[in-house]
């Protein structure tokens, strides 16, 4: 075993940022905008400093692996949380309270996240993933005076608390049934005779996925999300959206991967039919939306679903399914932050939020209205962005992995959301505007949206060097789960 | 010796009625009190495990050790969510908290 | 297995169930023999002593719950000291920084609130 502490470098970067952002805040003496940078800053230091161990593969002690997946999940949330603190620089200083704690905050549940992506046993798994849902609460209830994100933030608290209750049943019966919590232990366990205690190995695992499920809001554990996404800060949003449901699956795919795998026939039904209702349920609740934040929320559920159906679609023999949902989730945080990002700069100008607003925008700010419209677009999976491609592919694999029905569902569903965007575009492009005026130009927030608008062009017009790295990370994950081939029949 | 099935038994009983609680009430404060049964459900359960089934390793101890902690900060940060809400609305039971609706 | 379970706690049961005829005996017959009178007197909180002030339900001060919060995380995080105490010598140097870097992060935790003004009650 190596106790190499220099691996957990970009964490140890991470807190002390957060710290320092504490601490500024404390000071008060630098501008609430300008902390958002500072703390951006961190995020993508972090993220750089990951890039060291590119190509490594080693581990932090059996607890903590540092390979590809590791590496390709610390470059997103770092780049997450660095769009997330730009977003945020306008947004936190004029609507929010104690700037320095909210970026204290961000930077440190980057570092849940990342250990949720790197844990390769159970109890380093658990405890990152609270460390980034505790972090998620505080920042969803942020908005202390505003009653909706008091009421957002509770909801989204002691539902959470109650699936991580779940989620942990399930790991103790895991441990009670295998003896180890390590993940690929577990897979070695599980491979062999099980006896009389497979009932329980299933109950433990069906538990595991409902805890799972609604940290990611997967259906019929979803009824945080709305009121969360609703309810808390804009930027907040934001970052909920992209990186608990990045995390959540980081953790997801990895688990069922190298721990679960000897058991993919008992969940593949399970988790496939689970992707079928909350791909239909989202994106047909999305088409009765008002408010453009309760619209994005049910549409991230609706893409929750296709997520789902990849892990569903994961098979002990390829690592396709495995690449494609990394692709795929990629692909989705780049363009909802780049709707979210959109959308805070409209919310920033007007303090308006509801779909009806956004009337004649394409008069008042074409740029944001056609980034807008880009980011949508790439959201439902049109030729030429981001979403096309990666939901091609990700469909490519449910279709090989024998589930050619999900598949179907999966492509009906895109359809139902085309319409609840072309919905919020027909009010941007051909609704007349209540007023002529032109609203004004926020250069820092338009810089941040155009390299998101760019990226989704990039992603969608060159997908080859994300799908490299998504193939390789996929396949690193499959090399740890190698051990449990060799011993299965 | 007891039977390792008494405390998994006993476990059980105390996660159901915590799965109740959350179920059934209403006040905030109550929900997170059935939450923290839940999870004292699973350190029976766990403390159980390490001691029948892997005598000499610590693992369960370890993992029960850190989700006792972990529950102290959830209840804390529950607790101070609650009373925000308490203050500006000076309810905590949570059907009457409606102002988000679909 | 189930059943041989319950099995054992036969006695425990039988011991439960005569404790509840016997409190709930005794409860009966107190209603049946002793004489009732509803006075004024005989509703208040003392029969004998001060009049009771006031409601008697206080509310505890709003600030009372954030000191409960922050003593509340303290003193569970203490709960890794336990552990550490008996063992840190075997583990050597490096259990020792680690555990000085978790008391110097709660010390942090403690600074902020300090000068965020937690701690005064105002």
């Amino acid at each position: 075993m190596r106790w190499d502490w220099s691996l957990l470098a970009p964490e140890y970067l991470l807190a002390g940022w957060a710290a320092l952002m504490a601490l500024l805040g404390l000071w008060g003496r630098l501008r609430a905008y300008w902390l958002g940078y500072v703390a951006a800053a961190g995020a993508l230091a972090s993220a750089a400093t990951s890039l060291i161990w590119l190509g490594d593969r080693t581990a932090f002690g059996d607890l903590l692996a540092v390979d590809h997946y590791t590496t390709f999940f610390r470059v997103t949330f770092g780049l997450i949380a660095a769009s997330v603190c730009l977003i945020s620089a306008g947004y936190v200083e004029r609507f929010l309270r104690h700037h320095g704690e909210y970026y204290a905050i961000l930077v440190v549940s980057v570092i849940g996240a990342t250990y949720m992506a790197a844990a390769q046993e159970l109890l380093s798994a658990y405890i990152a993933l609270e460390l980034l849902s505790f972090s998620l609460y505080v920042l969803a209830s942020y908005a202390k005076m505003d009653l909706r994100s008091n009421e957002g933030g509770l909801k989204y608290m002691l539902l959470g608390a109650f699936s991580s209750a779940l989620f942990l049943y399930g790991l103790g019966l895991i441990y009670a049934v295998t003896k180890t919590t390590h993940y690929q232990g577990i897979a070695e366990a599980l491979a062999g005779d099980l006896g009389g205690t497979k009932g329980l190995a299933l109950l433990g695992l069906s538990l595991i996925v409902v805890g799972l499920g609604f940290k990611v809001s997967a259906v019929p554990f979803h009824m945080w999300a709305p009121d969360a996404y609703e309810g808390a800060p804009l930027p907040v949003t934001a970052f909920i959206s992209a990186i608990s449901k990045a995390a959540g699956f980081a953790l997801f795919l990895k688990l069922m991967v190298q721990a679960f795998l000897p058991l993919h026939d008992d969940w593949s039904p399970l988790l496939a039919s689970l992707a079928t209702v909350t791909m239909l349920l989202g994106n047909l609740v999305a088409v009765h939306q008002r408010n453009i934040k309760r619209l994005l929320a049910y549409s991230s559920i609706g893409q929750v679903g296709y997520l789902l159906a990849g892990i569903a679609a994961l098979s002990p023999e390829t690592a396709n399914a495995a690449s494609a949902v990394l692709l795929h989730l990629a692909g989705y945080v780049i363009s909802n932050l780049a709707a979210f990002a959109c959308v805070t700069v409209y919310y920033n100008w007007t303090g308006k939020e509801d779909i009806y607003e956004y009337r004649g925008l394409a008069e008042r700010a074409p740029f944001v209205a056609l980034a807008l419209s880009i980011s949508l677009f790439s959201l439902a999976g049109m030729p030429l962005f981001a979403g096309f491609v990666t939901k091609f592919v990700l469909f490519q694999a449910i279709a090989e992995a024998d589930l050619l029905w999900l598949a179907a569902v999966a492509v009906f569903a895109s359809f139902v959301s085309l319409y609840y965007y072309l919905m919020v575009m027909r009010q941007m492009y051909l609704v007349e505007p209540e007023t002529r005026e032109r609203l004004g130009v926020a250069w820092p927030e338009y810089g941040l949206v155009a390299v998101l608008v760019v990226a989704i062009f990039v992603v969608g017009l060159g997908p080859q060097p994300l799908f490299n790295a998504a193939q390789e990370a996929a396949s690193l994950v499959y090399q740890g789960a190698a051990t449990f081939a060799a011993l299965s029949p | 010796m007891i039977p390792v099935q008494h405390f998994l038994l006993l476990g059980a009983l105390l996660f159901s009625l915590g799965v109740y609680g959350v179920l059934s009430r209403r006040n905030a404060v109550l929900i997170i009190l059935s939450v923290e049964l839940m999870l004292q459900a699973v350190n029976i359960n766990l403390v159980a495990f390490a001691v029948y089934l892997a005598p000499d390793e610590f693992v369960g101890l370890i993992f029960a050790l850190f989700v006792i902690a972990v529950a102290a900060a959830e209840v804390g940060l529950a607790l101070a969510i609650a009373l925000r809400l308490f203050r500006n609305r000076t309810t905590a039971n949570v059907d009457e908290v409606d102002s988000l609706r679909w | 297995m189930v059943a041989e379970l319950f099995q054992q706690y036969v006695g425990v049961v039988v011991a439960t169930v005569a404790g509840f005829v016997l409190v709930g005996a005794a409860l009966f017959a107190n209603r049946l023999l002793a004489p009732r009178q509803a006075t004024r007197a005989k509703g208040l909180t003392y029969e004998c002593g001060m009049l009771p002030i006031g409601r008697g339900r206080l509310q505890i001060h709003f600030r009372y719950y954030l000191f409960a919060i922050l003593f509340l995380v303290f003193d569970i995080e203490a709960v890794f000291l336990f552990p550490w105490a008996l063992s840190f010598l075997d583990v050597g140097a490096m259990a020792f920084y680690e555990m000085l870097l978790f008391i110097i992060a709660l010390g942090f935790g403690l600074y902020y609130a300090w000068r965020k003004g937690v701690l005064q009650w105002r």
